[in-house]
């Protein structure tokens, strides 16, 4: 039997696009499946606080007729709570059988993925970072750079992060500073020795956002609706790259389609799942099928298949927040501007330890957000935070994924558990990262303020890695350098699952990159075996 | 289900529509405009029309509520009862169930036109195993139909004639009515015929007059004694078309009613009524009522302004969503004072269950009050130029107030930490 399909790829995130492109280019027959889940809030169309000041309907967009905001109270980030981007998270645990034990757990069964609501924060791995990775590290150039022209990258620089993230080859010029940043940015020109020396380096953020205009995409406007959502689609997502698949004759989706599980047939293996409308159930076979479904339901579908019941380890980045006050701009007018990492640092907290972090404008987040964190009343928190915020700067660090000790197991109903907490250095490296910040924030001119750094829930940063790590020998559970898995020919593994290392850098380029390595890969060995049989 | 409604933009229509559309089903307005108060799919439909009528084939139910107006002429009459059998058999042709909301007055020899055509009308809808629904004294919600009629006289006269011995009324709130009309179109097991919904107990029409007065319009009234004799005696004597215009033609109505046995009916759909003077508030109910005084009190203590109305609904609503419509029980100097809320507002700490679920309403409102442009001029001081000066101002007022009421709440901790939560207790 010739089976429906040569390749089903299982999630149209970021890994999915990026492991489509080489396949379909290479005139295999493709199909891509995903949870169909689509945008029902739309974002302003107005900037933000233009939008603010005049839309009586603002609620809608910013609570949301279900109150979504409220719902999501307690989550872990403000994007949880925007209306707009409820469909890219609900129902992923549901549908998936993912449940997390004092570990945060979140996914998409979004076309998408999570890049519908992501901070597009990009960077590359440098080779020491990728020493554990079984290939050379030279071998993700091509990818790293044909991805990043794809995505389209702003904020080219010579600066100190210039090399960090490494970037800038493929980089459309930055979008422009708002007048805190500005400021932070010139007193770090005059102290960056010093501030070196403490381990600290400050530059422009690196992020999928367009500061030029390309394709059907617009350029930023600086509108403050990052976080709300872009209608220029200024921000990359991937449901930008479906455009250009689509395009392909060779290239096929179905939408609305969880894959539950694989089985192999004679020669080729079937997709199984149910379809989210109508819970119909439904097996699709390929010759090859791979998984882009977001680390957590990947790695439940490949331990499902498998039958592997013990424990696979996951990496995830421990987080933290911080307010920053520059009191020489208090009283700035609030304006418009970019929402997304503006700077971002590195800091040295140990010999072998580096945090990264950016920093963001609070302009086009709510101060609702905020104020629940204000010791104050809340009439007087919000008089304080009145007077206080527009010359408030947020930021958020990350620390290496290796310092989060978590674990994923298959339980006898065939749902995903994941816990996990920090490991015990996490809280003295958060401590020495509080007091270096401060230090360093200081002599630029602006207070970290009193209380306001605060760690994250473990799991919360949703950099989710390392499940089924790609092994130069894989054992039963791991997986080969092509992402294939150890016992499953035939079954690859593209998104964060395969990543063995998860360094505190943005992964998501990472990720995207060696989908494309794999998918060029594939394409290869198809070539050649299209060459064996002519 | 998809239910054909006639009448839809009248007093029970809309409450209809508003609640089956809530209740995830589909109206095609039968009307003869399109209605624009509820979302829905519109068929052009005229009650004096003598045409036949096609009905969407997937109908699954037809509630017919249109009536003519004052209908005093014979042809009138006569044109209203074919028009509904031009319905049924409209809704025989879809095989759709067919309610039709008659009257209490409904009978053969009812002493007014009104009374009598319902019971014409009802012959044909039993004869074809449709269902007739008589409600009582329908009130509450938009002001409209004769409850809104009462509404405006209780308004507009200070005082009111008691009539002596009082006419009995048995109220039924229109959304109570929309509910049972609703469950009749969705319930497989509620056996055609004629279903009295209303309240098992009458209450006098005094007494509902009096009701309006103080839970729907706040008022006081005086009343003054009317033998009811004098009235039968004018209705006797006043001919039409006089009685109309004087309104004489309604009361004959209500002099007329005889007491109808709801209990069972009510009982077979599931459906327990609001009691009168919960119903009578304009919220609906005395739960929302006290929703909307809580929301108020939360709402003005963090916006330093009036919330508007739209605001007040939609605390409400996430309330009644998300926290099963519980009220928060806030005593009345906090509901008179919103700013002593900061006597029980201690931040982020919660110590009972109360104190977190005063957090979460606090929450709330804080977000429901920011996401509007009253909240962005509060909040962020949009449209005002605070510059340095004015934030320092805003920075320093803060820190101020908090340390008086810090200072205060000392000294209020007898208050705040002993009475405070046994009164909390109580009201619980």
């Amino acid at each position: 039997m010739k089976p429906d399909f040569d390749i089903i790829i299982v999630g149209s995130g970021p890994a999915g696009v990026s492991v489509a492109f080489p396949l379909v280019d290479a005139g295999l027959r493709v199909l891509m499946v995903d949870g169909g889940k689509k945008p029902g809030v739309l974002p302003p169309e107005a900037d933000f606080l233009s939008a603010r000041t005049n839309d009586a309907e603002q609620w809608k967009w910013m609570v949301g007729e279900d109150f979504h905001a409220l719902k999501k109270r307690d989550a872990v980030s403000p994007k949880l709570r925007v209306p707009s981007h409820a469909y890219a998270f609900e129902e992923f645990e549901t549908r998936n059988q993912v449940v997390g034990k004092n570990f945060i757990t979140a996914g998409s069964l979004a076309t998408g993925g999570l890049s519908n609501a992501w901070g597009c924060g990009v960077a590359r791995f440098s080779a020491e970072e990728m020493a554990d990775f079984p290939f050379p590290a030279t071998e993700l150039d091509v990818s790293y750079a044909r991805v990043s022209q794809r995505m389209g990258i702003s904020g080219k620089v010579d600066d100190d992060m210039s090399d960090y993230f490494g970037l800038d080859e493929y980089s459309q010029s930055p979008i422009p500073l708002d007048a805190l940043h500005t400021h932070l940015s010139q007193r770090y020109l005059n102290r960056r020795k010093k501030l070196n020396s403490l381990g600290f380096r400050l530059g422009r953020s690196r992020v999928a956002v367009l500061s030029e205009d390309v394709a059907v995409r617009q350029a930023c406007n600086l509108s403050g609706n990052c976080l709300w959502g872009c209608r220029r689609h200024s921000m990359y997502s991937s449901t930008d790259d479906l455009l250009g698949l689509r395009k392909h004759e060779n290239f096929s989706e179905l939408s609305g389609f969880v894959v539950d599980g694989l089985t192999r047939y004679d020669g080729y293996w079937a997709a199984e799942g149910q379809t989210t409308s109508g819970g119909e159930l439904r097996s699709i076979t390929a010759g090859k099928i791979v998984l882009a479904a977001g680390t957590l339901a990947t790695t439940r579908i490949v331990l499902k298949t498998l039958n592997h019941r013990r424990p696979v380890p996951l990496l995830s980045c421990p987080t933290a927040a911080f307010l920053l006050w520059l009191p020489r701009l208090l009283g700035a007018p609030r304006t418009p501007g970019f929402g997304l990492g503006q700077l971002s640092f590195s800091l040295d907290i140990q010999d072998n330890i580096t945090a990264f972090g950016s920093t963001f404008a609070t302009t086009g987040i709510t101060l609702s957000e905020f104020v629940r964190h204000v010791p104050l009343r809340r009439r007087y928190g919000i008089d304080l935070l009145r007077g206080l915020l527009s010359s408030c700067v947020v930021g958020n660090l990350f620390l290496p994924g290796h310092l989060t000790a978590a674990e994923a197991e298959l339980q006898s109903d065939a749902s995903l558990s994941v816990t996990g907490k920090y490991c015990d250095a996490v809280v003295p490296l958060m401590d020495e990262a509080a007091k270096k910040l401060r230090k360093a924030f200081w002599s630029l001119g602006a207070v970290l303020l009193p209380g306001s750094f605060t760690v994250g829930r473990p799991g919360g940063d949703i950099h989710y890695v390392g499940t089924l790590p790609m092994r130069e020998s894989p054992s039963p559970g791991e997986t080969s350098p092509r992402g294939e898995v150890e016992g499953l020919d035939g079954i690859f593994v593209v998104d964060g699952a395969c990543l063995p290392t998860l360094s505190e850098k943005s992964h998501t380029l990472t990720i995207m990159a060696n989908a494309d390595r794999i998918g060029r890969k594939l394409a290869a060995c198809n070539e050649s075996r299209q060459g064996e049989v002519s | 289900m998809k239910i054909a409604v006639t009448g839809v933009t009248g007093y029970i229509g809309i409450c209809f529509a508003k609640w089956a559309v809530s209740e995830g089903h589909e109206i095609v307005a039968l009307s003869r405009r399109r209605p624009e108060l509820v979302a829905c799919d519109w068929i052009p439909y005229e009650l004096s029309s003598k045409q036949a009528l096609a009905l969407p084939i997937d109908t699954d139910a037809v509630l017919h509520l249109a009536m003519i107006k004052s209908p005093n002429d014979q042809l009138d009459g006569a044109q209203e009862v074919l028009a509904a059998g031009l319905l049924v058999q409209a809704a025989q042709k879809v095989s759709a169930k067919f309610i039709f909301v008659s009257s209490q007055t409904a009978r053969s020899d009812a002493p007014t036109a009104y009374g009598r055509i319902k019971w014409r009308i009802e012959q044909i809808v039993l004869a074809a195993s449709g269902w007739v629904v008589r409600p009582g004294q329908v009130y509450g919600g938009m002001p409209r139909g004769l409850f809104g009629e009462l509404v405006k006289l209780v308004q507009r006269l200070s005082v009111l004639p008691a009539f002596m011995p009082a006419p009995k009324v048995q109220p039924i709130h229109v959304d109570d009515l929309a509910a049972g009309l609703l469950r009749i179109a969705e319930r497989a097991d509620i056996r055609p015929g004629v279903l009295c919904l209303a309240s098992p107990e009458p209450v006098s029409f005094t007494d509902f007059l009096h009701a309006i007065a103080r839970n729907r319009l706040r008022l006081c009234r005086c009343f003054f004694p009317v033998p009811a004799l004098i009235i039968s005696t004018a209705i006797r004597l006043v001919r039409e078309p006089l009685r109309t215009r004087t309104g004489l033609e309604r009361l004959r109505s209500l002099f007329d009613l005889t007491v109808m046995n709801t209990a069972s009916d009510l009982q077979r759909l599931g459906l327990q009524l609001r009691p009168l003077s919960s119903g009578m508030h304009p919220a609906g109910s005395a739960r929302r009522r006290h929703l909307l005084v809580e929301g108020h009190a939360l709402l003005s203590y963090v916006l330093r302004a009036q919330p508007g109305n739209a605001m007040l609904g939609r605390y409400v609503r996430a309330i009644e969503k998300l926290r099963g419509g519980v009220v928060l029980a806030l005593p009345g100097p906090f509901v008179w004072w919103p700013a002593l809320l900061a006597l029980i507002d201690r931040g982020n700490r919660t110590e009972t269950a109360w104190d977190k679920e005063f957090l979460w309403r606090l929450d709330a409102a804080t977000v429901l009050a920011e996401a509007s442009p009253l909240g962005a001029r509060v909040f962020l001081g949009m449209g005002e130029r605070d510059g340095f000066m004015g934030s320092l101002f805003w920075i320093a007022r803060a820190i101020a107030f908090e340390a008086s009421w810090r200072i205060l709440s000392v000294s209020f901790a007898p208050i705040t930490r002993v009475v405070l939560p046994r009164a909390l207790a109580e009201r619980q």
